[in-house]
């Protein structure tokens, strides 16, 4: 084939992938739900730091997909496998409004494709379980952090609030450092997305890599504004929020989260998230969204399944096309 | 958003002021009635600071609702305090337009009583205008004051039985009683519904801690 159209191919891929994460982004959630900004605003700063973090951030961050979990040889049919079976996956359930996590889908089609083309053996399974255990663990993690964090600010400053305008003022300081902390890991995250789609795309061809960059975090941006409003709006309003509850609900996750990336624990930031969500409305007594909390866990399940499916379903037109 | 709160605090604080006019007139002119000086004008004037409540309510709620990053729950019991307040203006007009219409004096036995349950009327309008300002800054003494407003209450009721008590034995001037009952009862409603804010905002006292 073509290496310009093998190029070209890569390219559109890439954008494909950038757009899927960018739409099942659920990081303006909190945000949203907790009326610190609107949508649009939300929409708006979220396109900017996608873009400011996939250029500034992107090209420090590499990453290779499958290399450790697959005893398979890692063709470029299987990674370009592997990035549209879950890209797809996550688009479709971006339409449906429901926040996935990308490493699930993720690892849902690498079995996928180590079981069809190696069998049992083709995939490390030590390795799977070791992160299943993780991926169990991100939820219940999540929904303890919130319950503490949130009933230390209860106790140490909330409750100690008095008269109307003090529970104002607190609110609203709460609500610039929830937006401060959300900017900074849209940030961190449009950077780290992005080598994802630029990651499949740059050994590939003689491309600029600040334009490549510029494109998928724009990808990412049209992600984020043309689908990411049902997922925002999903996980946004489980509960009722406002900024002090959305800062007990965000902080401690997203901190627990960076750490655990840095330990290499592979937390997901979306089980964490929606799992806080209910620690909250658990801490506060308040009621949540049971039947939309019903759906998310139903959609968690059948991410693996679905994205091992799509990648085997896939794989054919793929290989035929990169053999 | 600054200026925003600043004029929502100004709006009420403006209509508080307003009701604590109208209060004021009406104590004037129960008083006038006891003394069988009916003011009209005097009476106008309670009407018309009902009026100019309305248009500060409206005013307030349009300025309320603009504020969209104003906090829900915040925003919601603003408006119900504004609202319930407004029906104590509402019934200060009540009042007023009933004394325009009274056609008789005042019974001589039940002036002094009648004196006293208007100046606990008074009293209590004046705790709850205090009470909700403090709402804003200070929980505790605002809880404080609810509890006046409830002892002034029970002072209230022993006052408007008392009154009741005389003027149910004088059957030979039924269309008198009726009247002055009713307007005793008016009186004895505005105390009500004082109260029943002032619970409404202990509610809230105890309320928002647990939020």
């Amino acid at each position: 084939m073509d290496p310009f159209i093998i190029l070209v191919i890569f390219l559109i891929m890439s954008i494909i992938i950038a757009f899927a994460i960018g739409a099942n982004d659920e990081t303006f959630s909190v945000v949203w739900g907790s009326k610190t900004l609107n949508m649009k605003q939300a929409l708006i700063i979220a396109t900017i730091f996608a873009i400011l973090g996939a250029v500034i951030l992107g090209a420090a961050v590499s990453k290779t997909v499958g290399q450790k979990m697959l005893y398979i040889e890692l063709s470029t049919a299987v990674v370009l496998t592997i990035l549209i079976s879950t890209a797809i996956w996550l688009i479709l359930a971006s339409a449906l409004s429901l926040p996935i996590s990308t490493t699930h889908a993720t690892i849902g089609a690498i079995i996928g494709i180590g079981m069809f083309i190696g069998g049992g053996t083709g995939v490390n399974w030590p390795i799977i379980a070791e992160m299943a255990v993780w991926w169990m663990l991100s939820p219940i993690i999540g929904f303890v952090a919130t319950y503490i964090a949130y009933k230390i600010i209860h106790k140490y400053h909330i409750s100690k609030l008095n008269g109307f305008e003090e529970y104002e003022r607190s609110e609203k300081n709460y609500s610039y450092v929830l937006l401060i902390f959300i900017c900074i890991t849209a940030f961190s995250r449009a950077g780290n997305d992005c080598s994802n789609a630029v990651g499949i795309v740059a050994g590939v061809g003689d491309l600029q890599i600040d334009l490549l960059l510029l494109i998928t975090g724009l990808s990412l941006a049209c992600g984020v504004v043309i689908l990411g409003r049902g997922v925002i709006k999903e996980v946004g309003s489980m509960t009722e929020l406002r900024p002090s509850t959305a800062f007990a609900a965000q902080i401690p996750t997203a901190a627990i989260l960076f750490f655990g990336t840095m330990q290499g624990i592979p937390l997901s930031g979306s089980h964490m998230l929606v799992a806080s969500l209910i620690g909250l409305a658990v801490a506060r007594s308040a009621p949540y969204d049971k039947k939309g909390f019903i759906k998310i866990i139903i959609i968690w399940l059948l991410t693996f399944p679905i994205s091992a499916f799509l990648a085997i379903a896939l794989f054919f037109p793929i290989s035929a096309m990169f053999p | 958003m600054k200026t925003k709160k600043i004029k929502i605090s100004d709006i009420s604080k403006e209509f508080l002021d307003e009701l604590s006019k109208g209060i004021n007139a009406l104590q004037e002119c129960i008083n006038n009635l006891i003394e069988n000086k009916v003011d009209q004008s005097k009476l106008d004037e309670v009407i018309t600071c009902e009026h100019k409540c309305d248009r500060i309510k409206e005013r307030f709620i349009e300025t309320l609702f603009k504020d969209k990053k104003a906090l829900p729950f915040l925003v919601e019991d603003r408006y119900k305090i504004m609202n319930a307040i407004d029906g104590i203006s509402d019934k200060t007009e009540g009042i007023a337009r009933h004394m325009k219409v009274f056609p008789f004096e005042v019974f001589q036995e039940i002036r002094e009583e009648l004196r006293n349950l208007t100046s606990y009327s008074k009293e209590v309008v004046e705790i709850l205008i205090d009470c909700i300002g403090l709402m804003e800054t200070d929980f505790k003494a605002a809880y404080q004051k609810t509890l006046n407003i409830e002892s002034l209450k029970r002072k209230a009721r022993h006052s408007k039985y008392d009154i009741l008590e005389i003027i149910y034995k004088k059957k030979e001037e039924a269309l008198r009683v009726i009247l002055t009952s009713n307007l005793t009862n008016q009186i004895f409603d505005l105390i009500g519904m004082t109260e029943e804010i002032s619970d409404y905002l202990r509610g809230l006292i105890l309320k928002y801690p647990n939020q």
